[in-house]
């Protein structure tokens, strides 16, 4: 019983994120008038709208959760990290569509794929370090996106304008129970960033935050950091898939724009907006990320990504923690102003 | 020697292996194929040098891995296409920039005057921030009521396509000139000056320590007084150097917008060390993150600028010729009639394209060499790389050489640019294709040394064009008759194929350092 | 003005670490002045924050009547002091000539000082062509002295000379210093207290961050208990 309750305390914000994110599509409804049998129902234009603009915001969390365990715990700048989103996609789409297979199975092949990509970088793991990895990962995702744009696979990626037509199984389609989609994007996203929590808390990554602190000391201590690597990579590797998978099950067409180093930068400004190394920074970031997104094209058009450029690079100089990250340190100094406050007050006791 | 060539051993042996296979894969083609197939190597490996080589010494002085190097490369090439196509543009565009320099360069005087200046710290952070918003807002407002002529995207007939068909056709289409309607000359001129004079007051106030010991003389004021003087000059004589740039020879304009070309790589160069760069020299993931961030925006503007849609670069006149005893087989048939193709080896090859730029990437090559082994700034970047304190300790202001070398090596990337939009057709992908190509030369050759920025370059150039070539022409498969034509997808794919097996090998690259 | 450098309650940092805590001491000039200690005890962060190689965020730092600290460390530099590192830090990219070459603030320095260099080092003549890292390591100390006076500099600030060299060569190396602080003041930091001894007129102590004795060489020696308690054994 004492068990639950601190992980209920520890987890507070997160779970008070599930239950809201939960009622939201239901009190959205009220607005226009559709009593939540109707939401339940998948009936009302507006909080149809809102559970898909959350779908999405939930899509980028994950892969930008996934980013800030290689980038942000293990110190790991891997400009591939589209490749994993983009292939989880690609083969969801071919394996419904060409491949007919069922569900399940699709499901089962894509974290296998998963786990095959996180090895095929884990080769180069051990060799290559710092900047020469980015550099590596930067080629071998770039060959990715080739690969899908060219014409010669225009049958099966459809190659520069996106893969399209993938039959989603009912029981999921956005379409038509776009609830439950919804909830089972959240759920996932909740459930990753728990186990994301658990995972660096507990002494394998605890390993990892060393490694980005420290490679030559955590190296000296005794641990065989490529395997740690390894873990953080395939862990990562997973959740992007997850990611990848959602997209293409939601989505009307596979644009071979999430194969694009663009992409991973998008996972970068997401983090970055939220901070980089926090976590919950990654979903923190991919609502405002969406959100100014949404608002600037609406508002502004064809120059919208210009400005999230500018926001980025503003970021970059005058908020390298993030949002969650200068609040945390806003929080500690009013702490330790008020812990000095306290002592001072003692003390004239 | 000896233990020369033992350390080296792995290198050597990656060098033969590749070597060899250039060979085999020569064997199958005929003497002409290969001749072509090689200068085009040498063309392609040229402008990735071109590229690869500023970034590697951007990389080993400073340590800043600048991913908008393909950003840069490809604003090159549109600012030197609208140099060359539209001369009206930028004579009208030159007169701005340069009074907004002119402006800015005062910066130098007035953290003097600032300094004087006492002010409470958070009335002085409030105050230059309030100069600096007001002289941007200034500026933005002068600027949007600037003539300047300019194309027009939504309309096919004024597009850049349209001028750049009609210009390589050779009839060029004179664009109507814009005149001063909304602001009077006078006024803008003087808008120009004061908003930009402003909001560097605001800057030299926002850091007023940094200009402390810095002693007033008279070539303060040379800059800005020369900028200035060509400023006005561009202004006033807007439609007399107009008529003479689209009167010119075009052999001669193109050697105007390479140059421009160039100097405006070197400005924004040094702007960008300068005001974004510099401040993050102990934050370097934030710094590679920076240039990425720049690199996006930067193909932004361009797509908003010039359009999506591709379009060409005319090669000059000395490129273009046809006629008389075109295509040439001799040196001096070549120069009387300018030929766009010679003969040789009973091929036929393409001047600008396989003959030109491999001569302009060697002679770069040697320059830049003789520059690091020769010269003083070339002594303090070698001597940089490798202790940047002891640099400094020796009294030599390192800085400067930063900022020196970023605009250097941006200059190059927009040089290569230029020289290589004639060949290639300007699209706003192609800044990303290159930056590939040159981070995977690099990285083959070593990321901090100069001479394997070189062999990188070319070994990356040859091995796209031996793939091109044999997707035309197929590879036989030894002991069967089936024939295998590599796609164009497996063009850049071999190359990081390459790249990955020498980093297994030698994560440092053939030249690299060993760590 | 007969003190070339005074340093006042100096509080450096490199990077976080609070290194100096309260270093206080005069330079006379036209001598040799050497700063002792055990390993670690800030001698080095002493000379570095002189430079502003690292940053003094309290106290004063004045050269020849003026205020140097905060300022830039090639401004510092550029003023007349030169610097010979630890480890020596001689260029590898660089020939001999070259390492000299380099330090030259007006063109012609090493012309007008070549034969002064040669003098006091003759070996290094022998070696004008070859890269920096092929030669010894007492060879690399010479380099790396004379590099420091190519320019004209008023103040020496010398690290560890005699480091990691045979005794034979640090006997010569001792002639040397004595010779050319007949030109410049010298700031010596050494481990080894009969070099300093040999060398110094006078001397100060470091201890943790902190100044904690210092005065004239030849009292310090007749002085076996005060050796003992900041140096160790001697």
């Amino acid at each position: 019983m004492k068990n639950n309750s601190s992980f209920l305390t520890k987890n507070r914000g997160i779970l008070i994120f599930f239950a809201v994110m939960l009622l939201a599509p239901f009190l959205i409804g009220l607005f226009e008038g559709s009593t939540p049998l109707m939401i339940w129902g998948n009936q009302g234009s507006l909080s149809k709208f809102i559970e898909g603009l959350g779908i999405e915001i939930f899509i980028l969390a994950l892969f930008a959760l996934s980013f800030d365990l290689l980038f942000g715990i293990t110190g790991l700048l891997s400009f591939g990290h589209a490749m994993f989103f983009a292939v989880a996609a690609y083969l969801t789409g071919i394996a419904l569509k060409t491949l007919t297979m069922p569900f399940w199975g699709v499901v089962l092949l894509v974290l296998l794929a998963a786990i095959v990509q996180a090895l095929l970088f884990s080769l180069v793991l051990p060799r290559v370090k710092g900047i020469t990895f980015t550099l590596v990962s930067l080629g071998l995702a770039s060959v990715f996106h080739i690969i899908v744009m060219s014409s010669d696979m225009i049958n099966l990626t459809g190659a520069d304008v996106g893969l399209q037509g993938v039959p989603v199984p009912a029981f999921i389609s956005p379409v038509i129970e776009r609830l439950r989609f919804y909830v089972i994007a959240l759920t996932l996203l909740v459930v990753t960033y728990l186990f994301y929590r658990r995972f660096v808390a507990s002494p394998t990554g605890r390993v990892c935050v060393a490694i980005r602190e420290n490679e030559d000391r955590a190296k000296m201590l005794g641990y065989n950091t490529t395997i740690f690597k390894i873990v953080a990579m395939i862990i990562s590797s997973l959740t992007a898939s997850t990611a990848g998978m959602l997209h293409a099950l939601y989505q009307p067409i596979i644009s071979p724009a999430v194969a694009d180093l663009a992409f991973t930068v998008t996972a970068l400004l997401i983090v970055l907006i939220g901070g980089v190394g926090t976590l919950s920074g990654a979903i923190v970031g991919a609502f405002a990320f969406r959100l100014l997104d949404f608002s600037l094209r609406r508002f502004i058009g064809e120059s919208a990504s210009f400005i999230t450029g500018a926001i980025y690079v503003i970021f970059v100089l005058f908020v390298p923690y993030g949002i969650v990250g200068t609040m945390r340190m806003r929080q500690l100094r009013t702490k330790q102003g008020w812990q000095q406050l306290l002592g001072m007050l003692k003390s004239k006791n | 020697m000896k233990t020369n060539l033992r350390k080296n051993s792995k290198a050597i042996i990656i060098l033969v292996i590749i070597a060899a296979f250039l060979f085999v894969a020569a064997r199958g083609m005929s003497g002409r194929d290969v001749l072509i197939t090689v200068l085009r190597g040498f063309s392609t490996g040229s402008v990735t040098f071109l590229v690869a080589a500023g970034f590697s010494l951007i990389f080993g002085l400073l340590d800043v891995l600048n991913l908008a190097q393909g950003t840069l490369y490809m604003i090159g090439a549109y600012v030197g296409w609208t140099v060359y196509v539209r001369p009206d543009t930028f004579i009208d565009v030159l007169t701005p920039v340069l009074l907004i320099l002119a402006g800015f360069s005062l910066s130098a005087l007035w953290g003097r005057l600032a300094s004087r200046i006492q002010l409470a710290p958070k009335a002085r952070k409030i105050i230059s921030w309030l100069l600096i918003l007001a002289g941007f807002g200034l500026l933005a407002l002068v600027l949007t009521s600037y003539p300047i002529a300019i194309w027009n995207l939504n309309n096919y007939s004024e597009s850049p396509i349209t001028y750049s068909y009609m210009a390589d056709q050779g009839l060029r289409i004179i664009p109507a000139e814009v005149t001063f309607e909304k602001i009077s000359p006078f006024l803008a001129i003087l808008g120009l000056l004061v908003s930009s004079a402003i909001s560097a007051f605001g800057i030299a106030l926002l850091n007023r320590d940094e200009s402390k010991s810095q002693a007033i003389n008279w070539r303060r004021y040379l800059a800005p007084a020369i900028l200035l003087l060509i400023g006005v000059l561009a202004a006033v004589f807007n439609a007399q150097i107009t008529g003479w740039m689209f009167a010119m020879s075009t052999n001669w304009l193109f050697v105007i917008a390479i140059l421009i070309a160039i100097l405006s790589g070197v400005g924004l160069g040094s702007l960008m060390e300068t005001t974004l760069i510099r401040p993050l020299y102990n934050r370097p993931i934030y710094q590679l993150m920076l240039t990425l961030g720049l690199g996006t925006i930067g193909v932004q503007i361009v797509q908003a600028v010039w359009g999506r849609p591709e379009f060409v670069w005319p090669k000059p006149e000395f490129f273009t010729g046809t006629g008389g005893a075109c295509p040439a087989t001799n040196l001096a048939d070549l120069l009387e009639y300018n030929c766009s193709t010679v003969f040789l080896l009973g091929g036929r090859v393409r001047v600008y394209d396989e003959i030109f730029i491999p001569i302009v990437g060697i002679i770069v090559l040697i320059v830049v060499w003789i520059l690091l082994k020769r010269s003083r700034i070339g002594m303090i970047i070698r001597a940089g790389v490798q202790d940047r304190q002891m640099v400094e300790a020796l009294g030599i202001n390192v800085r400067r050489v930063f900022t020196l070398v970023f605009a250097l090596g941006v200059g190059l990337a927009t040089f290569g640019g230029a020289l290589a939009a004639p060949s290639t057709g300007l699209t706003p992908v192609m800044g990303e294709r290159l930056l590939l190509s040159a981070l995977i030369a690099l990285a083959i050759g070593g990321l901090t040394s100069f001479p394997g920025a070189a062999l990188g370059s070319l070994l990356v150039g040859l091995i796209q064009q031996f793939m091109i070539k044999y997707g035309q022409i197929g590879i036989p498969l030894p002991f069967t008759d089936a024939v295998f034509k590599p796609s164009p997808p497996l063009v850049p794919a071999s190359t990081v194929l390459l790249m990955v097996i020498v980093l297994l090998i030698l994560p440092g690259g053939l030249l690299g350092s060993k760590e | 003005m007969s003190n070339i450098l005074e340093v006042k309650n100096i509080h450096s940092f490199i990077n976080q670490f609070h290194i100096l805590q309260d270093v206080d001491f005069v330079v006379p000039k036209g001598s040799i002045t050497a700063l002792l200690g055990r390993n670690g005890a800030g001698k080095t962060t002493t000379l570095k924050s002189i430079l502003g190689l690292a940053s003094v965020r309290e106290g004063k730092v004045i050269f020849e009547g003026r205020e140097v600290q905060g300022m830039p460390p090639f401004e510092i530099a550029a003023l007349g002091i030169g610097f010979v590192p630890e480890h020596r830090a001689i260029f590898r990219d660089l020939s001999v000539e070259e390492n000299l070459k380099i330090a030259e603030r007006n063109k012609g320095d090493l012309d007008r000082k070549r034969t002064f260099i040669f003098d006091l080092f003759p070996d290094l003549k022998k070696f004008l062509n070859l890269r920096g890292t092929e030669l010894s390591g007492g060879q690399q100390q010479m380099l790396a002295i004379a590099r420091a006076l190519v320019a004209d500099n008023s103040l020496l600030l010398i690290d560890e000379p005699s480091e990691g060299l045979a005794p034979v060569i640090i006997e010569h190396m001792i002639d040397a210093i004595r010779q050319l602080s007949e030109q410049s003041t010298v700031v010596l930091v050494e481990q080894n207290f009969l070099v300093a001894s040999k060398l110094a007129k006078y001397f100060v102590i470091i201890e943790e961050g902190k100044s904690v004795a210092s005065g004239l060489m030849k009292d310090l020696e007749a002085d076996k208990a005060m050796i003992h308690r900041y140096l160790g054994a001697a």
